[in-house]
């Protein structure tokens, strides 16, 4: 019966993810074809402009693009039942083929921008609240607050211009050198946009902890637990980081889309082949069907990761956990 | 008997936006093993604050302005963080009101209890820590302890909870707790358990505590002496029996007068009129002459000193000045009733 | 003792869900009536359905089973309760346990006190609504003075009777007053108790008071109710109740009372209660004139 009602809930749960996905692809569908713009400038170049009316006649004719929108839409979703997203108009290749070579430079420096934000944060976090008012939590304060405030493709530029054309330490663009490679040029290639990404969401992580961390620094328990001769430092860590991190754990499930999109706006700046430069031009060029997948792969992205969020605050509390089971005793 | 904390002319304030607030003014008292004082006052009489103040528990804004505080005859009134630690859990512990809050709900009432006994013996092996964790949790009266280590705080009742603070603040066999209205959140059947389980555990173990409380009810039953307090003073002080038969100080009548098992079958309570008074501007004289019947002129210009009855018991105020005029105490000589 | 039955509770019973497959009963076939200029007591250890039995009667939730008659009108009857809405939001108030809680903050205290009268759209009995808090203040021993004030001015005294100035604004019959002085301070806790029994004494406003200070409930109540596990164990006269409990839990309670008197306290030996589940059914019995007691099958009285 528990298995029964597990089933139930999780299907339930699925049910809406795949409801709200339908409901994003509808929105994407119509308001990219509702945006002004040319698609066939995406599959033509600067030829489409040079198309006489019949040759675009027929090239719209090709593409399917002068049916009316919902019969492109009920297209569109035919053929992606079966597996088939369209092609590109811009790379003239399946849509999921070109998102598949970008998404693991994506994969590369988003995964690696979260691990590097996940682990750091809570550090970071913690030790400001160690040093609560002193100086180091006052500089580190005010450093996080402003950097935070920087515009992500701001920082971008400046430390381009810092670190490749003022001091030519690293790489301004690209994912690697032209002609490939090794490992360690993708190293030298990655670790400005990473800088940048982790700069840029770094403060907003460690603040929320430092502070749910003086929360429950002003608790009963953390008066008790001082009363029974823990030191300041081992009661900040055992109880008031341990009491912060189920929030802080479904926070950054949440956070998950956040990263994401700081990511993409960076891979612009720095011209990194990923997803978010995919992104970009093909909402420049109308290029509808990369467009749709991307927008519902980060859709599903988001709202999977609210589900694990949800998932991971029931998981972890024990107050929430335990009430499956064993009550309460007299 | 040696005093095993003695404090003396303590005071101390807390800086706040509005100003000075003098929680603790000029407070002395003593305590020897094993003896159980009970600090009785409303709430903002600066009790809590005396006791938080002598473990250094006390926030930022607070500091002690002057006096001493003597711990096993060590000066420790400016000890630091550091020295203070190590005293903390082996000569003071401490209980608080709310078992709700007391412990920290993410972690298991065992792993709790566990800590406090590492704090003081770090390399403890791990059976060693679960069978001294078992122990301490049968000493506070909680059957099936190995099993119950493992539970979390929510799934506790509100008393058993308090057990399990008590058997931390025990791990270090402390030489004197502090115990801060631990009853007051409590049912008073559960109430009854408590108290009941603090003397003996208090009289097996020997630990002088320290307990405040604002029921006399409270004090009746686990007290040895007790000292009342007023807007951050000590107004009188004496043995259980001297304070509830032979009370002096008009404030110590008003509590006791206030109480409805000793209403006596009238109609209404007796009331101290009048609100205690903010501690960022004491009032000069006695702080409690404006609620005061029987105030005399002097309470309003100078303060009491205070004025020794027995040895063990004294009060501060005027009217023990021989030159003061003779009143029938109003309370006192135990409760009607019932 | 004779006199009109005011409130009617009959067999109320609540369970709050607690997992999809589990639920507490907060009350389970709970019955009392309150009469007429009676102050009725409620009382029983934490989470014994105290809280829940108030929020029934003055219809903030609504009982699973059982009905609630006040002067003889089904509030639980939605039809019912709109015909005599006015009345029944007039007639009924409510004080609670945490007044710092249940006044807002940014507003003075002279617009608490008469916000009822706007919502009701009653002409003040006193000129404006201004004139009637600062009469209301006055008559629960508050100065006038205070009209501006915000709550977090006033001490937790002070807005304990903002509180019940509040609730007499409306000229209320029956006022449910949830564990109202357990916040307060002991000098307080009496001023605060005086007020009720003048209120009763000489107004004759009928309460229900829910507490849990055992020593209160006995100076200011009229009949007692003692409750366990959502239902009610033990009735009777104040005095009575706590002169000759009957019901074993009952006893435990009464002899738990802590007695300001080191002598007598000490000499006390409170009674054991083996709490756990009440057996189902059990026999409500009259022991003496107005004394009934819940007696499980095959216990001598």
């Amino acid at each position: 019966m528990k298995l029964g009602s597990w089933a139930v809930r999780t299907g339930k749960k699925l049910l809406a993810l795949l409801f709200s996905l339908l409901a994003l692809a509808t929105a994407v569908f119509y308001i990219s074809r509702l945006a002004p713009g040319d698609p066939l400038v995406a599959y033509y170049g600067q030829r489409a402009e040079r198309l006489t009316p019949d040759q675009r006649a027929q090239a719209e004719e090709r593409l399917g693009l002068n049916d009316p929108i919902w019969v492109q839409y009920a297209r569109w979703w035919e053929n992606a039942l079966q597996g088939d997203f369209g092609i590109s108009y811009k790379y003239k290749m399946d849509a999921a083929e070109v998102i598949a070579s970008r998404a693991g430079n994506t994969l590369v420096l988003g995964g690696a921008g979260f691990a590097l934000i996940f682990v750091l944060a809570p550090l970071l976090g913690a030790l400001c609240a160690w040093r609560e008012g002193g100086p180091l939590d006052r500089v580190l304060c005010r450093l996080g607050a402003a950097v935070s405030c920087i515009p992500e493709f701001w920082l971008s530029l400046v430390a381009i211009l810092v670190f490749s054309a003022a001091l030519g330490w690293l790489p301004s663009s690209g994912a690697y050198s032209v002609g490939g490679g090794g490992l360690g040029d993708r190293i030298a290639h990655l670790i400005l946009p990473l800088g940048v990404v982790v700069a840029g969401h770094l403060w907003y992580y460690a603040y929320m902890v430092r502070s749910r961390v003086l929360e429950e620094a002003r608790a009963d328990y953390v008066l008790l637990a001082k009363a029974k001769g823990l030191g300041r430092g081992r009661v900040l860590l055992r109880h008031c980081l341990r009491c912060a991190l189920p929030s802080y754990l479904s926070l950054m499930a949440v956070s998950v889309p956040h990263i994401l999109g700081g990511t993409y706006v960076v891979e612009m700046v720095f011209s990194y082949p990923g997803l978010g430069t995919l992104a970009y031009e093909s909402a420049r060029y109308q290029d509808y069907n990369l467009l749709m997948l991307l927008c519902i792969l980060s859709g599903g992205v988001v709202m999977c990761s609210g589900m694990a969020a949800q998932w991971i605050s029931g998981r972890l509390d024990p107050r929430v956990r335990a009430r499956d089971g064993e009550g309460a005793e007299p | 008997m040696p005093e095993l904390l003695e404090v003396k002319n303590l005071s101390v304030s807390f800086f706040t936006p509005a100003g000075e607030v003098q929680a603790v003014r000029n407070v002395s008292f003593s305590l020897k093993a094993g003896e159980v004082l009970a600090l009785v006052g409303e709430s903002g009489c600066g009790k809590s604050a005396l006791c938080r103040s002598i473990m250094k528990l006390l926030p930022g804004t607070a500091r002690i302005k002057s006096g001493s505080i003597l711990a096993n005859g060590a000066d420790i009134t400016h000890y630091g963080e550091r020295d203070m630690k190590k005293l903390r859990g082996r000569l003071f512990a401490m209980v608080l009101q709310d078992p709700m809050t007391a412990l920290n709900p993410t972690m298991t009432v065992g792993a709790q209890i566990a800590e406090a006994v590492r704090v003081h013996r770090p390399r403890i092996s791990r059976a060693a820590l679960r069978d001294r964790t078992a122990e301490l949790m049968e000493l506070v009266g909680i059957d099936r302890p190995r099993e119950r280590m493992e539970r979390y705080p929510h799934q506790f009742s509100g008393g058993m909870r308090q057990r399990a603070v008590l058997a931390a603040a025990l791990a270090g066999d402390p030489a004197i707790l502090f115990a801060d209205e631990p009853t007051t959140a409590l049912d008073v059947t559960v109430q009854a358990q408590i108290l009941d389980l603090f003397r003996d555990l208090q009289r097996r173990l020997g630990t002088a505590a320290v307990f405040v409380t604002h029921d006399l009810g409270v004090v009746a039953r686990v007290a040895d002496r007790v000292a009342v307090m007023y807007a951050g003073k000590i107004v009188e002080t004496g043995t259980v029996e001297e304070v509830f038969y032979d009370p002096r100080h008009p404030y110590t009548w008003g509590l006791l007068r206030a109480l409805p098992a000793l209403a006596g079958g009238r109609d209404s309570l007796y009331a101290i009129p009048g609100m205690p008074p903010t501690l960022v501007n004491p009032p000069k004289g006695d702080a409690f002459a404006c609620r005061n019947e029987y105030a005399l002129a002097i309470d309003y210009e100078e303060e009491p000193p205070m004025f020794p009855v027995t040895d063990t018991h004294s009060a501060a105020t005027w009217l023990l000045d021989p030159r003061a005029p003779k009143i029938a105490p109003p309370a006192g000589g135990g409760a009607v009733g019932r | 003792m004779a006199g009109e039955v005011l409130l009617d509770a009959q067999g109320l019973a609540h369970a709050f869900p607690l997992t999809r497959t589990m639920s507490v009963k907060a009350l389970d076939g709970l019955s009392f009536q309150i009469r007429r200029g009676e102050v009725y007591g409620l009382v029983g250890e934490s989470g014994c359905g105290k809280s829940t039995a108030a929020r029934c009667v003055m219809n903030l939730l609504r009982p699973q089973a059982g009905r609630v008659l006040y002067r003889g009108i089904d509030t639980c009857d939605p039809k019912a309760f709109r015909a005599n809405r006015r009345m029944l939001q007039r007639n009924r108030q409510l004080i609670f346990q945490d007044s710092a809680a249940s006044l807002d903050p940014r507003m003075r205290v002279g617009d608490i006190i008469a916000e009822p009268l706007r919502l009701q759209r009653v002409t003040p009995p006193r000129g404006t609504c201004r004139d009637e808090a600062a009469f209301q203040m006055k008559y629960v021993g508050l100065d006038p003075g205070y009209l501006d004030k915000y709550p977090g001015e006033l001490s937790g005294g002070q807005r304990q009777r903002v509180a019940i100035a509040r609730a007499l604004a409306m000229e209320p019959e029956l006022l449910v007053a949830d564990e109202p002085i357990a916040s307060l301070d002991v000098s307080i806790q009496a001023q605060i108790v005086n007020l009720f029994k003048h209120l009763q004494a000489e107004h004759g406003f009928s309460f229900l008071f829910i507490a849990h200070d055992l020593a209160m409930v006995e100076f200011l109540c009229s009949r007692v109710g003692v409750m366990y596990r959502g239902r009610l164990v033990e009735e009777a006269p104040a005095r009575e109740l706590f002169a000759r409990p009957l019901h074993p839990y009952t006893r435990a309670l009464v002899s738990a009372i802590p007695i300001p008197d080191p002598r007598r306290e000490r000499a006390r030996k409170p009674v054991e209660f083996r709490g756990g589940e009440l057996p189902p059914g059990g026999l409500w019995t009259e022991a003496s004139p107005g004394h009934f007691v819940l007696e499980e099958r095959g216990d001598a009285p």
